[in-house]
């Protein structure tokens, strides 16, 4: 082990972390929860569902026509190996605590110190402008800070929002993404429950981020949050979600919805760490539309999980809009990250870019794909689009499927994408500067997703370099 | 350029709320009627490009059956996502007992 | 012209026992249509790949309209409204032999004497399973396009009609070029030629290949197939002209097989048809094998050209280099799906592949999908995609110095194409692929 990795990341030397690479593997005890509703899905669970959160009629409708849709629709032939996912031996609804708190004191034990360990609290007091935080079904702590509520932004949980904010709530809700888009945005829009709804009114700029964090503590997980994002015009916003779970044989299951609305001239970034335990399946449907000279930007990084299918998009919807995604996925030991980026322009003068940096190691499998399409109309439209892969031994694996529809002649559409392995000379190099070949394996792979992490919040940043760190840990050597 | 209408199907062989798929010049074409009247569509979802033959008509949208996109069976206008882009609304008629398309806007 | 009455349209049993009926051909090979017949009919009852076939519009397609060729024809080649121009018979001067099918059947063939002499076989592959089976039959459909891959591969292998055939013994080297062309006269006549080329170690040839119609409106169907098979050390130069009318499917499964140092340079033109669906593989076998495409399609009206081409690396140290260069125009589209699959053997791969469209008007269409998929570390693959139009400022430019809006055009689309009239090193084709690019502009017709 590289001595001075573990330096970087003091969290590795805590006693009780202690699951080979994962640190956020613990879990909790879960007899006090409020809630868990029998293993499996039928109308009966989703009716239940409904009912416990006290719906109204046409989102129990909702509910229950989409489910109808996910048992119709096959699954998806291409992507990962889904073979032994069952979705009959998953909870679909478990709430462990009775409310939503405002103050971390009141958070349930247990739960409290999980995110205690998580440094979520700790963060919220240093650099956000709000948290939500998700767990298993429910959101359990929220908080916004009291002048940007004051200025009229909303960000609470979905759950809330269509309680407190109907006309809102339902001008927008699966509007980004129907139900039958996919099946597994059908199965999301039939039990769906928690995840983030912020609206930031008019011109009003939110200078810190907004933070989510999903957990799941119990065996045999479906988690299902929902987010809808509105940005309204001139507004600007940068939320950011972290995840991670316990580490079971069993597998769970995380499928997220998230909508987002970019109005003229506003500014939307959404920013992920997805560090899920390695028997989640994070099947996960992202869209967003922006609008005229806005600007969306993604920003992914996949590092957890047994497999993630997850391809962030932008429609661009008019004039000026612009969008963005870096994608950053590491594959280790076990571990498919079916990740990419799909970018549509629909107006004129629109523009994009996608980069992507991947890293496949120990028999990982990492996978870019992604979408440019250009709609007849859409002149002097411009995209670019750049993936790099690094393999680091010849078990791992890397795939590129990039989709290019051109459906108009006066564009500019580029593609370019290299897979490689770490430059023996560049390797040789840093070891006759003394480093292990460990160390020098973790320094290029940090590297080469530098241009991406430099993107990022510094926490954040500090964050998933630390994360990259212990993904190659014991890797090499 | 002139309007030619030219037969496609017997009016008979389309039932109230029903469809038709036909080939006119080359093109997969899907016939509705509705209402008493008759319309178009290109049989192709603009969003994957994979007919929309088998989706459902609601309140006079027919629904892509992979992806749920909606289109406007009178004026092919995309009313729901993923769908951004119209489908291809063909001039169609009842003359007599006949369905007819204009062929020229077709080709 | 012949009349089809007597013959049974379509491709089910009764058709395929009367066509069968037709053939004078060894039992081994009656026995292999027979078996193929019989996955032909199996993959009836499944879906195609739709990963291959799902932006390619079959609907206005049935089969059942057409009726196999290869019984008779009274069509000469020089009817062919070819390309390659200079029909084989009047300019022998510049081929070391020439073989011409249409209809599916050989209307001529004749090769030089000095390369009969060294052993090599060019001529009809119905004749030539005669005469030289022993030598033909370890490759044809054993080894680059099998019968069982897919539901085109077995149909070609059932209703094959004919095609040309090149055999070149060991340390053999051709330097002028040879010449095939594949013609369409009747209509609603399918054509199923099989090309086989057979490189033995050390050898060396060029085959241009040409497909084309006898009238700009007659239907036609081809249902073909293309096995290059290039020995240790050996280098192909093959090229495939698709030419026919805009009234005419095309439907092939095309393979080159590379072995340790050989090399393969392999060129596609795609001009005309109606719809064309060509899945083309290139696999780098034996360790330093080298394999290069070349892509120059121009489409336009209505046309779909669809290309699913697959590099497959499965040895160490290989190459391979792929371009593929598309205009487009009017309501046309153009799919190209391209794969450079690297197995975990291929170390020190160099995989490359670059699909480049210019879209003439607004509403063409054009997609485009590279891809990788890498179980090897040691190597280095790239691909590109890029998609744009005419520069408004290059026409500006050229009609500035008195050329008109279409040698403007021209001159942008040739320049386009530059890149790849740089990489096919015979003359014949780059001249033909200008010729073609004129035509489609519609200059001096």
């Amino acid at each position: 082990m590289a001595t001075d990795i573990t330096e970087a990341s003091p969290k590795t030397s805590d006693e009780d972390v202690g699951i080979g690479e994962y640190m956020y593997g613990f879990s909790d005890p879960t007899d006090k929860y409020v809630f868990k509703s029998r293993k499996g899905l039928d109308r009966d669970i989703v009716a239940q569902i409904s009912e416990m959160k006290g719906e109204p009629d046409w989102m129990r409708e909702f509910r229950l026509k989409a489910l109808d849709i996910f048992f119709k629709k096959p699954m998806p032939n291409w992507g990962g190996d889904m073979s032994h996912l069952d979705f009959q031996d998953i909870f679909y609804y478990v709430k462990a605590s009775a409310n939503q708190e405002k103050s971390w004191e009141d958070v349930p034990d247990d739960i409290r110190k999980t995110y205690d360990r998580l440094g979520i609290p700790e963060a919220e007091k240093k650099y956000l402008a709000g948290v939500k935080a998700q767990y298993e079904s429910e959101v359990v702590y929220g908080s916004l800070h009291e002048d940007l509520a004051k200025q009229g932004v909303i960000f609470t949980d979905t759950d809330s929002a269509m309680r407190d904010h109907p006309e809102l709530f339902r001008e927008y809700f699966g509007t980004v993404i129907p139900s039958a888009d996919n099946k597994f945005a059908a199965l999301n829009s039939a039990v769906w429950s928690g995840g983030s709804f912020i609206y930031v009114p008019k011109g009003v700029h939110i200078d810190f981020p907004l933070q989510a964090y999903f957990r799941i503590n119990s065996e045999n997980m479906g988690q299902f949050e929902r987010t809808l994002i509105i940005v309204d015009e001139g507004a600007s916003v940068h939320y950011v979600e972290g995840c991670t779970a316990p580490t079971y044989s069993s597998d769970s299951l995380h499928s997220a919805v998230v909508e987002i609305i970019v109005k003229r001239n506003a500014r939307c970034r959404y920013t992920t760490i997805q560090n899920w335990s390695s028997n989640v399946y994070n099947l996960v449907t992202k869209r967003a539309m922006a609008y005229g000279n806005s600007l969306m930007e993604w920003v992914d990084g996949n590092l957890g999980s047994q497999l993630t299918m997850k391809y962030p998009a932008i429609y661009l919807m008019e004039p000026g809009a612009r969008g963005e995604t870096l994608s950053i996925a590491f594959a280790s030991k076990g571990q498919h990250q079916d990740a990419g980026a799909k970018m549509v322009h629909c107006a004129p003068n629109t523009y994009s870019r996608i980069i992507s940096k991947s890293i496949s190691k120990a028999g990982g499998r990492s996978s870019y794909r992604g979408l440019v399409k250009v709609v007849n109309g859409a002149t002097g439209c411009k995209s670019n689009v750049v993936c790099d892969a690094l393999i680091l031994d010849d078990a791992s694996r890397s795939d590129t499927y990039p989709y290019i529809e051109i459906d108009e002649d006066d564009v500019t559409v580029e593609h370019e994408a290299s897979v490689s392995k770490i430059g023996e000379e560049q390797l040789f190099y840093l070891m006759s500067r003394g480093l292990t070949e460990a160390e020098a394996s973790a320094m290029i792979v940090t590297g080469f997703i530098e241009p991406l992490v430099k993107e990022l919040p510094m926490e954040y940043a500090v964050e998933m370099n630390r994360l990259i760190e212990l993904q190659m840990e014991g890797s090499v050597g | 350029m002139s309007a030619t209408f030219l037969k496609v199907a017997n009016l008979s062989d389309l039932a109230e709320g029903g469809r038709l798929s036909v080939e006119v010049e080359g093109r997969a074409v899907l016939v509705f009627r509705l209402g008493g009247d008759v319309f178009a569509v290109e049989d192709v979802c603009t969003h994957d490009g994979q007919p929309l033959t088998d989706g459902e008509l609601v309140n006079g949208e027919i629904e892509c059956p992979r992806h749920g996109a909606r289109f406007d069976i009178k004026t092919g206008r995309a009313m729901c996502m993923p769908a951004v882009e119209p489908v291809k609304v063909f001039p169609v008629r009842i003359s007599g007992g006949d369905i007819e398309i204009d062929q020229a806007s077709v080709n | 012209m012949t009349t089809s009455a007597a013959t049974t349209t379509g491709f089910g049993a009764e058709a395929f026992q009367a066509f069968l009926a037709t053939r004078n051909e060894p039992g081994w090979v009656s026995d292999l249509r027979r078996a193929s017949f019989g996955l032909y009919q199996e993959s009836l009852g499944r879906p195609l790949n739709p990963e291959e076939w799902k932006r390619v519009d079959l609907r206005a397609f049935q089969a059942n309209r057409f009726s196999v060729g290869g019984r008779a024809t009274t069509t000469p080649a020089t009817r062919m409204g070819t390309l390659l121009g200079n029909h084989p018979t009047t300019c022998e001067a510049g081929f070391a032999g020439a073989v011409a099918h249409v209809d599916g059947v050989v209307v001529d063939s004749h090769l030089a004497a000095e390369l009969t002499a060294k052993g090599v076989l060019f001529g009809d592959l119905n004749e030539l399973l005669r005469t030289h089976g022993d030598i033909l039959k370890p490759h044809l459909m054993t080894r680059a396009v099998k019968p069982g891959v897919d539901r085109m591969s077995a149909w070609h292998a059932a209703f094959w009609t004919g095609g040309t055939v090149l055999y070149v013994p060991r340390n053999v080297v051709i330097d002028q070029p040879l010449y095939s062309l594949i013609g369409l006269a009747t209509p609603q006549t399918m054509d199923g030629s099989h090309t086989l080329v057979i490189l033995e170690e050390g050898a060396q040839a060029t085959l241009l290949e040409e497909t084309a119609s006898a009238t700009t409106t007659d239907a036609g169907l081809h249902v073909g197939s293309v096995e290059l098979l290039v020995g240790k050390r050996a280098n192909l130069r093959y090229v495939q002209l698709q030419n026919w009318n805009q009234q005419t499917w095309h439907f092939a499964h095309q393979a080159g097989l590379v072995e340790q140092d050989g090399s393969l340079q392999w060129t596609v033109g795609g001009i005309g048809s109606r719809l064309a669906h060509i899945h083309q593989e290139v696999f780098l076998d034996g360790k330093g094998a080298r394999g290069e495409v070349n892509g120059v399609t121009f489409a336009t009206d209505r046309q779909t050209l669809s290309y699913y081409t697959q590099q497959t690396h499965r040895s160490p140290n290989t190459t391979s280099d792929l371009l593929y260069k598309d205009v487009l125009r009017d309501e046309a589209r153009v799919i190209w799906r391209g794969m450079i699959r690297v197995d975990q053997a291929a170390q020190k791969t160099d995989g490359y592949q670059r699909n480049d469209s210019l879209l003439l008007s607004p509403d063409c269409r054009a997609d485009s999908i590279p891809g990788l998929e890498i179980e090897a570390d040691d190597v280095r693959c790239t691909h590109g995609a890029t998609a744009g139009r005419v520069d408004a400022d290059q026409i500006f430019y050229c009609m500035a110095r008195g050329m008109s809006r279409y040698e403007a055009m021209h001159m942008i689309v040739e320049g386009f194409f530059h890149g790849i009239y740089d990489r096919i090193a015979v003359e014949a084709v780059r001249q033909t692929l200008s010729r073609a690019v004129e035509v489609k502009l519609g200059i001096g017709q």
